[in-house]
């Protein structure tokens, strides 16, 4: 009966979207790298541990008054409803429940609760027995009163800082990717100081006439000198024992340099994977960001842009010195291979990026990047860049939705100087947004002023700005003249008087920077107030 | 017929050489490699196979007598900045336009004498950015400014005698007659900058003016007879 209650509960959670939301609150508080709950959390529980040790050492020399007596209960209570959290998010014991006894009902067997129990048990036993568990008990043991003899233990709760920072984490990394030196080492250490602490102990003992009392201090006295600090409080006095000491000093000395080195290579060599983690847990922010491949020098002009902009980007190069670049700009950049699928992935091709811009100076690499982004996502715009006309064609194949050739349009604009040097100013002008004049798209929305309006009732020279023309996909304009294909919309250029405006036609007028924005915002004005 | 000599034929030149009317100018091919200057030749342009770094194989080329425009497509910055040097002491007023690898250089080929220095880089960058930004722009200029289709950026002077003499560009009205946008004037009273034609100022139109307008091919050809054939009747 008692197990049949027991399951039919653990159903219950499992259906229960109010117990999954609680369990996901918590677990983004505790757990969660990504969330931004869990940072504050953080920062909030290395206050209270500083404060707690605060209160402990001022406790050593007097008494705690009625208000510090409260705090410490606050922190204790705080410090057990984490543990006991925890130690809940550990593991989903209905789903065990869950599991157990659908597989006796499928294999016709009895439902054994007392078996299940014990494997929910062993389950949490885990957690308890994982080393920041035992930190965390210990934290808050010593604060039972039958337990004061343990206060000393209180100094855990210093280690529980690390629960909060990544620094141990990366530190045990560190050392965890050395393990087979920092072995052999501590092996060779081992023998040496068993060897030097037998013949210190056999040249200084009391017998002998010198400092050295018994194994113990001669051990003590060995680590001492091997690591060169040597306080000096037990000293060799006999011949035999100085010997043994100049021998220790000059070991020491060599451990101690290859120990060191063993560290700062470690940490050199998990540098470049550290800052790249940092790379894209900054990349995992931004849901609008473009990946630049190839920080050339197109690369370098799109980003300096894009900078202006301030538009989130990430540049990928295989380049070290172009990386070296990007990095001095402050430019997130990450030095790898843009073909790779996982680097884009890390990227966060499918995660968050809008385009992929191949921008390198070899058409083969741009051809293999752009077929590797389009195959790792189907949806995302891809610009690329070709060198030669003849890989115009194999880029679109690849996927690319646009392909650019510098050489094409610097040709272009080179005989449009020739022939005729005003209008490629104006060209060059409206390409690169000089003199604050700039060509741009107002969208027509819905119910806003121009709806339903003609052209010839918009005084345009009067707002400062000029019409080029309209871009629509609505059939109503088809009569018109001036109509261009434009991808897959009709461009109509300087359209009559008697145009009619339709909602989602786009507008391209030629004006300065704030005429436009003016005229964009009375736009938007104007289709709320109707709207309302 | 302009004569134009054109250093470097190389992937960077291609495309410059293809939009050049030979119809217009007399197009010389000059290029250091023999192989490329034969290929140049397979396809039919008019070259000649000299270095560059000696002022006397320039001078036999037409350098500083019948040529009044070099293009120097060569495929280093040093090149094409050491031929800008040695063109412009051997003609004051040569027009010379050169490409550029690295930004640095731009400043160096300005100093050495180049008139027009063209950033195949810096502009493509700003294309890339531009259709990030901005697509239906970027597409409207592809097929405007880029000709593919009919739709074509021109400029048009005003010759003495015009019709157009006196008017002012607010009368124009080149949208409703003869279905073209008038981009922008450079008013000679003003000086030679361009000014866009975006109702910030009435411009007297003055011989000697440029006025910039965009429309269809057909229509460009008809306005600018039009401008022409009433000086010629007048005269």
């Amino acid at each position: 009966m008692l197990a049949r209650i027991i399951v039919y509960f653990c159903y219950f959670l499992k259906t229960s979207d109010r117990y999954r939301q609680t369990k996901r609150f918590f677990y983004d508080l505790l757990e969660n790298p990504q969330s931004k709950m869990k940072s504050y959390f953080d920062v909030f529980m290395i206050c209270l541990v500083m404060l707690s040790v605060f209160f402990l050492v001022y406790s050593v020399e007097h008494t705690l008054n009625t208000t510090g007596e409260f705090f410490e209960q606050v922190v204790v209570f705080i410090f057990i409803s984490e543990y006991l959290l925890r130690a809940w998010l550990f593991s989903d014991s209905h789903q065990i429940i869950i599991k157990e006894y659908e597989k006796t009902e499928y294999l016709n067997i009895r439902f054994n609760l007392l078996n299940t129990l014990r494997l929910v048990f062993a389950k949490k036993l885990e957690y308890m027995l994982s080393l920041f568990a035992i930190i965390d008990l210990l934290a808050i043991l010593p604060s039972y009163r039958p337990l004061r003899i343990l206060r000393i233990l209180l100094i855990f709760r210093m280690f529980k800082l690390f629960r909060y920072s990544n620094s141990i984490k990366v530190f045990a990394d560190v050392l965890a990717s050395k393990r087979f030196e920092l072995i052999t080492l501590a092996i060779f250490m081992g023998f040496l100081v068993f060897i030097s602490s037998i013949a210190i102990y056999l040249f200084e003992n009391n017998s002998s006439g010198g400092n050295v009392r018994h194994l113990y201090d001669a051990f003590y006295w060995s680590i001492v000198t091997i690591s060169t600090v040597g306080y000096g409080d037990i000293t060799p006095i006999t011949f035999g024992g100085r010997l043994v000491a100049i021998t220790l000093i000059l070991t020491g000395l060599g451990v101690l340099a290859f120990f060191t080195s063993i560290i700062v290579a470690a940490f050199s060599d998990k540098m470049h994977t550290l800052r790249e983690n940092r790379t894209y847990a900054e990349l995992s922010r931004y849901n609008d960001f473009i990946i630049i491949c190839g920080f050339g020098r197109v690369g370098q002009e799109v980003a300096k842009q894009f900078k202006k902009d301030q538009q989130a980007f990430v540049i990928i190069d295989k380049d070290e010195h172009n990386i070296f670049l990007a990095k001095e700009q402050q430019f997130l950049a990450i030095h790898d291979d843009a073909s790779i699928n996982a680097v884009l992935i890390n990227a966060g091709i499918n995660n968050g990026a809008t385009a992929v811009l191949c921008t390198t100076g070899n058409d083969v690499i741009n051809v293999y990047i752009t077929l590797t982004s389009r195959y790792l996502n189907p949806e995302i715009n891809i610009i690329s860049r070709a060198n030669r006309q003849d890989n115009v064609s194999k880029l679109y194949q690849a996927g690319a939705n646009t392909v650019i050739q510098p050489f094409e349009i610097a040709g272009l604009l080179a005989a449009e100087y020739i022939g005729q040097p005003v209008a490629f100013e104006a060209i060059l002008g409206i390409l690169q947004d000089q003199k604050q004049i700039s060509m741009e798209t107002l969208i027509v929305q819905p119910n806003c002023l121009l709806e339903k309006q003609k052209i010839g009732k918009l005084d345009f020279e009067n707002r400062k700005l000029m019409l080029v023309g309209v871009i629509s996909t609505n059939q109503k304009h088809r009569k018109h003249r001036n109509r261009y294909k434009v991808k897959n919309q009709h461009f109509y250029f300087n359209p009559e008087q008697n145009f009619e405006l339709q909602e989602q036609d786009i507008l391209v007028v030629l004006g300065r920077k704030y005429s436009i924005e003016y005229f964009q915002d009375q736009i938007k004005k104007s289709s709320l107030n109707i709207g309302s | 017929m302009k004569k134009i000599a054109i250093f470097g034929y190389n992937l960077r030149s291609f495309e410059a050489i293809s939009r050049l009317d030979q119809n217009l100018y007399d197009l010389l091919i000059v290029e250091p490699d023999s192989s490329l200057a034969a290929l140049a030749e397979e396809k039919g342009y008019k070259t000649a196979l000299i270095d560059f770094r000696s002022d006397e194989a320039l001078n036999s080329i037409g350098l500083g007598k019948d040529i009044e425009i070099i293009f120097c497509f060569l495929p280093e910055d040093s090149e094409n900045v050491f031929l800008t040097l040695s063109a412009r002491a051997l003609d004051q007023n040569l027009n010379i336009i050169a490409i550029v690898d690295t930004a640095q250089s731009a400043e160096k080929l300005i100093a050495a004498g180049a008139n027009k220095i063209i950033d195949p880089y810096q502009i493509c960058g700003q294309k890339i950015h531009e259709l990030i930004t901005k697509p239906d722009i970027a597409n409207i200029i592809d097929h405007t400014v880029f000709g593919r289709n009919d739709l074509h950026v021109a400029e048009i002077l005003i010759p003495e005698n015009s019709y157009l003499d006196n008017t002012f560009t607010s009368e124009l009205t080149l949208n409703e007659k003869h279905n073209l946008v008038l981009l922008g004037i450079v008013d000679k009273e003003l000086g030679d900058d361009l000014h866009f034609s975006i109702g910030e100022k009435d411009h007297k139109l003055d011989p000697g003016d440029i006025i910039v307008v965009m429309g269809p091919s057909r229509e460009i050809k008809a306005f600018k007879k039009e401008v022409e054939y009433v000086q010629s009747n007048k005269i």
